[in-house]
């Protein structure tokens, strides 16, 4: 005996989280429940991640998204005027018009999924660090620096939009 | 049939080292903020002149266990308005990374939770995991110095965060690796990395101080102006599981700066008893502990614009510097570490150089503008 049985288990855990979570940040009524409900995805993302043998990747996602965007967000939320009554985020009223927009997209979604049927195993586990960074920073590091700079003049011209004058 | 340790079959060893390693690291936490607090108070009585606790046991040392109990023995309370669910999660948001951050740390060759090729990153990705836990017990307790609490504390965090990650860097690039066992067995004797990159130590601890909400960054609970900031509506168990994660952070804090740049377990006499290294880490990680005890008996907090602007303005210039230089250096000279130990020890002398003389420019306008404002 041996533990091959546990990887699928916690496959079907991740997946459960992560389309429970998904569906409760769209169906949740109050925003907070939300940002928080997309942090608890990320974090099963990240498991996924994991199981996949992309350590670093899980790693950068929580570091990016549980430990930085999703604080941004309630930040944002929270600086937000909240009604005292519970409110529904504005597309759950637009129930038809959400069908129609989200079945197209979700049947390619469906069929791309799928093409990964016979796709080879994934590599050997748990050193993807290397490979990642080889690709980031030597066959992609012209992208990756064009990528920085505008994320850079991005930055600046947010600090310049706040500036307040020195009158 | 492959043997594991002990004679045990492997299939039954690996969920048993799991639990033995859960069991040690939360009795390690408990503990050790029990004995931390102790010593606060005594290390914090001595250097203001007092005795400290002194009747609960010898030398007052049932004083912290006695209080402990007490905690536990309180009254659940929850507010009325605060928001139930985030209420009672916000404590386990910032308890549980970090007992899973001792997961990685190096106590001794062989005695280590799990030898990640990541440790590193692993650390500050669970570091960064605190923020949410704050701000959502800022937020939680629908209370406005709470609120003010949890906000100060995600700006603060998510800023510190920056000069902490560069100063890590500055240390992987010497040492080629992020795994913590890794960069425990690249300084062996005395050949530490503090040595080398003195200056990235003293950043990465002025950021550790930040991210672990000490003196003199603790804005977000500030007693005297903001109640207690987001633990204001908590009180008894979570109250004191708030604390048990502030300790433990300040050890896994102090148990980075051992392994990145005090030679984690090396020590005399380490090489005939490994196990040793197990005291000579627990030494060198408590002796930082003390480090952050000493510096919160003696200065002042930080007012917040201070804390941004020493962040932005002088930790993140400073460690992008480090790192340019460290990485050209290690470029241009690959066989030899001395040009990098010399620009670092130039940079921090220039950075300790810097400080009165930017203190006193500072002091200046500051009277000028008194007078301007008497005038």
């Amino acid at each position: 005996m041996t533990y091959d049985v546990v990887e699928p288990i916690f496959f079907a855990l991740l997946t459960i989280g992560i389309v429970s979570a998904g569906a409760g940040v769209v169906l949740a009524n109050r925003i907070t429940t939300s940002a928080l409900l997309m942090a608890f995805s990320f974090l099963n993302v990240a498991g996924m991640f994991v199981l996949l043998g992309a350590e670093t990747v899980a790693a950068f996602q929580v570091l990016i998204y549980v430990g930085a965007i999703t604080v941004l967000i309630l930040y944002g939320v929270m600086f937000t005027p909240q009604q005292p009554r519970a409110y529904g985020l504005f597309f759950q009223k637009q129930t038809p018009l959400a069908a129609i927009v989200v079945v197209p997209i979700a049947i390619f979604v469906a069929l791309f999924a799928f093409s990964f049927r016979d796709a080879p195993e994934a590599g050997a586990k748990g050193h993807d660090l290397e490979p990642l960074a080889t690709s980031v920073f030597r066959d992609f590091g012209f992208p990756f620096e064009v990528a920085s700079v505008l994320l850079l003049a991005a930055m600046i011209g947010a600090i310049v939009l706040v500036k307040r004058d020195e009158e | 049939m492959p043997e594991g340790p002990f004679g045990l079959d492997p299939v039954i060893w690996a969920p048993l080292r799991l639990i033995i390693a859960v069991l040690l690291a939360v009795g390690l936490v408990f503990n050790g903020a029990l004995a931390q607090i102790y010593l606060e108070r005594k290390i914090q009585a001595i250097i203001q002149d007092r005795i400290g606790p002194l009747h609960t046991g010898p030398w007052g040392l049932l004083q912290t266990f006695a209080d402990a109990i007490k905690l536990l023995g309180k009254e659940d309370i929850r507010a009325r308005l605060t928001d139930k669910w985030f209420f009672l999660a916000a404590p386990s948001i910032v308890f549980s990374p970090m007992i899973a951050s001792f997961v990685v740390v190096p106590f001794a060759p062989g005695i280590v939770g799990a030898n990640l090729n990541i440790g590193l990153l692993y650390l500050t990705t669970l570091g960064s995991m605190t923020v949410l836990g704050i701000v959502i017990a800022g937020w939680a307790s629908n209370n406005k110095y709470s609120l003010i609490g949890g906000l100060r504390s995600a700006g603060q965090l998510i800023s510190y965060e920056v000069p902490q990650i560069l100063s890590l860097v500055t240390v992987v690039l010497l040492v080629g690796t992020l795994s913590m066992v890794g960069i425990a067995e690249s300084q062996p004797d005395w050949r530490i990395n503090f040595l080398i990159l003195p200056l990235a130590f003293v950043t990465y601890f002025i950021a550790g101080l930040a991210e672990t909400n000490r003196n003199p960054f603790d804005l977000p609970e500030a007693e005297s102006e903001l109640v207690a900031g987001f633990l204001t509506e908590y009180s008894g168990m979570r109250w004191a599981i708030f604390f048990l994660a502030e300790y433990g952070e300040v050890t896994v804090v102090s148990a980075i700066a051992t392994t990145l740049w005090f030679g984690a377990w090396h020590g005399p006499l380490t090489d005939r008893l490994p196990l040793l290294g197990v005291i000579w880490f627990t030494l060198k990680t408590y002796f930082f502990v003390l480090v952050f005890m000493w510096i919160r008996a003696t200065l002042p907090r930080l007012r917040i614009d201070q804390l941004m602007s020493l962040c932005w303005k002088v930790l993140i210039p400073l460690t992008l510097t480090n790192l340019m230089v460290t990485s050209v250096l290690l470029l241009a000279y690959p066989s030899s570490r001395i040009p990098v130990a010399i620009a670092n020890w130039i940079l921090l002398g220039l950075f300790g150089l810097a400080v009165p003389f930017f203190q006193r420019r500072r002091l200046a306008s500051l009277r000028e503008r008194l007078r301007a404002a008497a005038a």
